[in-house]
């Protein structure tokens, strides 16, 4: 069920978004996934295996995210470990998200609903 | 940790199966991965990291199951909608498993009768099973409420061969200086105390201790502090008090400003400095004494002093060390100290026990012996289910064969008889925790007061509820698999060309099962009447004084106030007085220590004349102090010589009387009176008369050697009163506390009991186990009669044909009635054989708790078998009787 037209996704769920920023720099395995969320959102968005891989079940089905294939990996790395990546039409879906927040803001902004300025 | 670590993930990946299948199949490995990866992340914030972690970890499941149930179940939907094809087949384990359950609802509910009869004897059992457990996991399994409670021990003096006995407290000085193995020693000495100042005197209990034994048990405090080691030193000792929580609300009235105000307890007037906390737990106090005080304030005259074995120890190891190493460490300290004071501390040494030992040890036995037979009880109540079930699996057998042919496979079918059964436990076991909360009720009325522990924290708690579930699931299992054993063996074919008389091949087991049974309740049968010979045998020992129409009671006189012999002898006498001028009293006296009471001491005796011995190598004696006419008022009946009189006092020629023991194993062949002996370090006392024997500490005690000093030469602070009336007792307590505060009104008395009661007390123990075990032998009985009687009325039901052939052949009623109760005779006979062989093993296994009557007593064992035999007879008689007066017309048509 391969979605062609990105912008049905839309709006993403936090967990989803957070799952798709946490892959923007590259392949990562479960857990690896909720630790770069939980530290880059110091800890606020923190969840469990059952709700992670429930939003990867489900980001896998919208091919959102895709297996990467196995390669040989550091020694310390678990074998039956397996790593999750951004598709390309993840990356639109996920583009596509980041304009919309982004017009968000910058209504809020408009509306001094927002004073921090640093926002990009 | 580290079992926690993997039984906490071990749970996870368990749980795991609550997931519907696809998804637990591509994602199950990670996500324990996952799991596992957090749990060693949270394991280095500490403990409470780690059980918000895990208790985050399973609600996280939880969810993640239930969303993805949801999802599959909205899929199926709408796939069963897109293709209208009806599916019944399952798909996963959770689907089958839910399925067996709402069979296994339907099965039972089909049959109410039966599933109501099973499940209520499930319930009995489990349910008796649970509440016996919740005693034994109070009593044996909860760790002691002390911080690493396997590191707390309990040391006790050695003499010579004599064990268990007090700690001399110079000793303990000692070794708290010299020790390489504890932590910290702590010492303890308990003794009521008089609490003067209120409306009327008080009787507290109290706790003389030093600063080290509140550290060694880590004494939580509600307000105030504990003591410094300065006030607990002989040298420096402060007049300072600790309340214990309880006291303080019942006494204080839970008033604050209780702190640093005095009282006066024994005529001293303490300070109070702290209130320890709710249920502070105290070694060897059960529940926590009233009042802690230094133990400098204890109150024996030499009750301190080197020779003189008058408090206990109690110690905290250092981490790491074996109770070994530390009973080697103190026995070479004593080794150096007897050295050094031979005169007292010749022969002595020290020993060490780990406190939860030290308090359980003599309980354990009974327990174990109660939860065995409560065990048994529950097996045989399986053994009948299960034969009710192969009963049923009989009839049912066109009902599996349907199935199969339908084809479900043997395992299935197999697995859906477990389920059912595990079904039927389980509705057993919950209406068992029902019996056990009304039983653990009633057991802790009825033992509690029989148990080294704060009876109170008996409860249903969560390990009880955790056993009763387990032993619920074990005994669906256990009673389950021969019936899904049978089930997954049977042909197919077998089974639809059988038609409804199959099921002789199930004839061998349930004879098994019958005969299982049999064995067990003859041994629990045997096991009740041993302990029932052994407390008639107890009942019947003469205590060698006349119980009936006895009054006793405790007080012990204040020693700041009465500090010379003089003072206490002069109270003493004018007590004695007081209490013969009461209208209805025969006679009345003093004595130290009153049988049955607990009280009671014992010295080596030495013999003028004789070479001297060793003290630890001298017989030792049970010294009482008495008054005139103590032998009277007990009826104990003076053999030759004369009685204590008024006129044996402090300047008189020291006396003693001896029992007939004594005297015959001292003086075998001639008169004792006008010998001399030596009763520990006391003075030189003359034989005066000899008197019977009597019991002093327990009935079953090996007859005491005894003697019997004057109170009025040798007056010690503490005495017990016994007061012969005319009619009850108990009637004159009122009368004989009013004659002695006519002596000394701030004085309180305590212990008012009647000689009845301690004597009836003394047998509360084993009675209670006997009337336990009795109950559950007979319990046991009828449900195994109910057993052999089930198994014999169906196999006549399958025989009926064959029967109502031999009738119409010309067999006539009482041959047939014999050849069935023949048929159950075989039966019986095996199971009282191998019944027999499980008897001899249940008795050695009850020697310790047997008193008069041998382990393998003939008489008991025949006894039990005539009954067992009996009653079983009787149960084959009824089948028996049916199966004559078959119609051979009807039973022939009925093919």
């Amino acid at each position: 069920m391969v979605q062609t037209d990105p912008s049905s996704q839309l709006p993403l769920t936090a967990v989803v978004l957070h799952i798709l920023l946490a892959l923007a720099d590259g392949e990562r395995h479960g857990y690896a996934i909720a630790q770069e969320i939980e530290g880059t959102t110091d800890g606020q968005v923190r969840m469990g295996p059952g709700t992670l891989y429930g939003s990867i079940q489900r980001m896998l089905g919208a091919s959102l995210i895709e297996e990467a294939p196995q390669r040989r990996r550091a020694a310390d790395d678990d074998e039956r470990r397996r790593y999750y990546r951004m598709t390309s039409f993840g990356r639109r879906v996920l583009e596509l998200e980041l304009q919309r927040l982004a017009q968000v803001v910058r209504v809020a902004r408009q509306k001094r609903l927002v004073r921090d300025p640093g926002v990009a | 940790m580290k079992p926690r670590r993997s039984l906490v993930e071990r749970a996870y990946h368990a749980s795991l199966s609550l997931y519907p299948r696809p998804f637990r199949d591509r994602f199950g490995e990670e996500m324990h991965d996952f799991a596992r990866l957090r749990i060693n992340a949270a394991r280095r914030g500490g403990t409470a990291a780690w059980t918000r972690e895990t208790i985050a970890l399973f609600a996280d499941l939880v969810n993640g199951a239930s969303m993805q149930w949801l999802t599959t179940l909205r899929e199926r939907r709408r796939e069963a909608r897109a293709q209208p094809v009806i599916d019944a087949l399952p798909r996963d384990n959770m689907d089958i498993i839910s399925q067996d359950l709402r069979f296994a609802l339907r099965a039972l509910a089909r049959r109410p009768a039966f599933a109501i009869v099973a499940a209520l004897t499930l319930a009995l059992g489990i349910g008796a099973n649970t509440a016996i457990f919740s005693v034994v996991n109070a009593v044996l399994i909860r760790p002691l409420p002390y911080d690493h409670p396997d590191r707390v021990v309990i040391i006790w003096g050695t003499q010579g061969t004599q064990g268990n006995q007090g700690v001399v407290y110079a000793d303990y000085v000692d070794w708290r200086q010299q020790n390489r193995s504890f932590e910290d020693i702590g010492a303890i000495r308990g003794q009521s105390v008089n609490l003067t100042g209120g409306t009327t005197p008080d009787r507290l209990t109290g706790a003389f201790v030093s600063a080290s034994l509140l550290r060694v048990i880590n004494t939580k405090m509600s307000r105030g502090r504990v003591f410094t080691e300065a006030e607990t030193e002989l040298a420096t000792k402060a007049p300072v008090a600790i309340v214990s929580y309880e006291s303080w609300v019942a006494r204080f009235g839970s008033d604050p400003a209780i702190l640093g105000r005095n009282v006066v307890i024994n005529g001293t007037t303490f300070t109070v400095v702290g209130i320890a906390a709710p249920k502070t737990p105290v070694p060897l106090f059960a529940p926590t004494p009233d009042v802690f005080m230094p133990i400098g304030y204890y109150p024996n005259a030499h009750g301190l002093e080197r020779g003189t074995r008058g408090i206990s120890a109690v110690g905290r190891l250092k981490p790491g060390v074996t109770i070994e190493a530390a009973q080697r460490d103190l026995r070479a300290i004593e080794r150096r100290l007897a050295d050094a004071y031979p005169t007292t501390n010749a022969g002595t040494s020290a020993e060490v026990f780990s406190l939860k030992e030290y308090g359980v040890g003599p309980t354990r036995t009974r327990l174990y012996v109660i939860l065995a037979a409560v065990a048994v009880v529950l097996l045989i109540a399986c053994a009948n289910v299960a034969n009710l079930q192969l009963a049923r699996g009989a009839s049912r057998a066109r009902e599996m064969s349907i199935r199969a042919a339908l084809g479900a496979g043997r395992g299935r079918i197999a697995q859906q008889l477990l389920t059912e059964n595990v079904v039927l436990s389980l509705v057993g076991g919950v209406a068992g925790l029902a019996f056990a909360f009304g039983m653990t009720k009633g057991l802790v009325t009825l033992i509690g007061p029989q148990l080294p522990i704060d009876q109170t924290t008996i409860a249903v708690d969560g390990p009880v509820l955790l056993f009763a579930l387990v032993v619920s699931l074990a005994t669906g299992i256990l009673f389950g698999l021969p019936p899904a054993w049978k089930a997954s063996r049977t042909d197919l074919t077998d089974m639809l060309r059988s038609r409804l008389t199959g099921g002789f091949g199930h004839l061998a087991t349930r004879n098994t099962l019958v005969v299982v049974q049999l064995a067990l309740s003859l041994a629990l049968l045997a096991s009740a009447g041993l302990l029932t010979r052994s407390l008639i045998a107890l009942e019947h020992v003469d205590p060698g004084f006349d119980g009936d129409n006895l009054l006793t009671a405790q007080f012990r006189l204040p020693a700041a106030k009465y500090d010379s012999p003089e003072k206490i002898w002069s109270m003493f006498e004018r007590t004695v007085t007081e209490l013969r001028a009461i209208p209805g009293v025969q006679s009345a006296a003093l004595v130290r220590a009153s049988p049955l009471s607990g009280n009671g001491e014992s010295y080596p005796v030495t013999i003028d004349g004789r070479a001297p011995v060793a003290a630890s190598e001298a017989p030792s004696v049970q010294v009482n102090s008495i008054t005139t006419e103590y032998f009277t008022a007990m009826h104990i009946p003076l053999l030759a010589g004369r009685d204590i009189a008024g006129t044996d006092r402090k300047g008189a020629l020291p006396a003693v009387v001896v029992n007939k023991s004594l005297a015959d194993k001292t003086w075998p062949n001639e008169s004792p009176i006008g010998k001399r002996i030596k009763l520990g370090d006391d003075e030189w006392r003359t034989v005066i008369g000899v008197v019977g024997d009597a019991r002093h500490f327990r009935l079953d005690e090996p007859q005491l050697l005894q003697a019997y000093v004057p109170h009025a030469q040798r007056p010690q602070i503490f005495t017990s009163i016994v007061v012969r009336t005319k009619g009850n007792p108990l009637d004159f307590v009122k009368a004989a506390r009013e004659a002695i505060w006519r002596v000394d009104r701030d004085q309180p008395i305590w212990r008012f009991r009647s000689m009845q009661q301690d004597l009836d007390a003394v047998v509360t123990a084993p009675k209670t186990t006997m009337w336990l075990i009795g109950l559950f032998s007979v319990v046991a009985l009828l449900v195994a009669a109910v057993g052999i009687y089930g198994v014999l009325s169906y196999t006549m039901t399958q025989r009926t044909q064959e029967v109502g052939i031999r009738i119409a052949l010309g067999a006539d009623a009482r041959q047939v009635t014999r050849m069935v109760i023949l048929e159950g005779s075989r039966l019986i006979g095996v199971a009282v054989l191998i019944g027999l062989l499980a008897s001899l093993g249940a008795a050695r296994l009850l020697r310790n708790q047997l008193y008069g009557v041998e382990p393998h007593d003939l008489v008991t064992f025949g006894a039990v078998t005539v009954v067992l035999a009996g009653v079983a007879l009787l149960a084959c008689y009824l089948p028996a009787r049916r199966a004559s007066r078959v119609d051979p017309m009807v039973a022939l048509r009925s093919e």
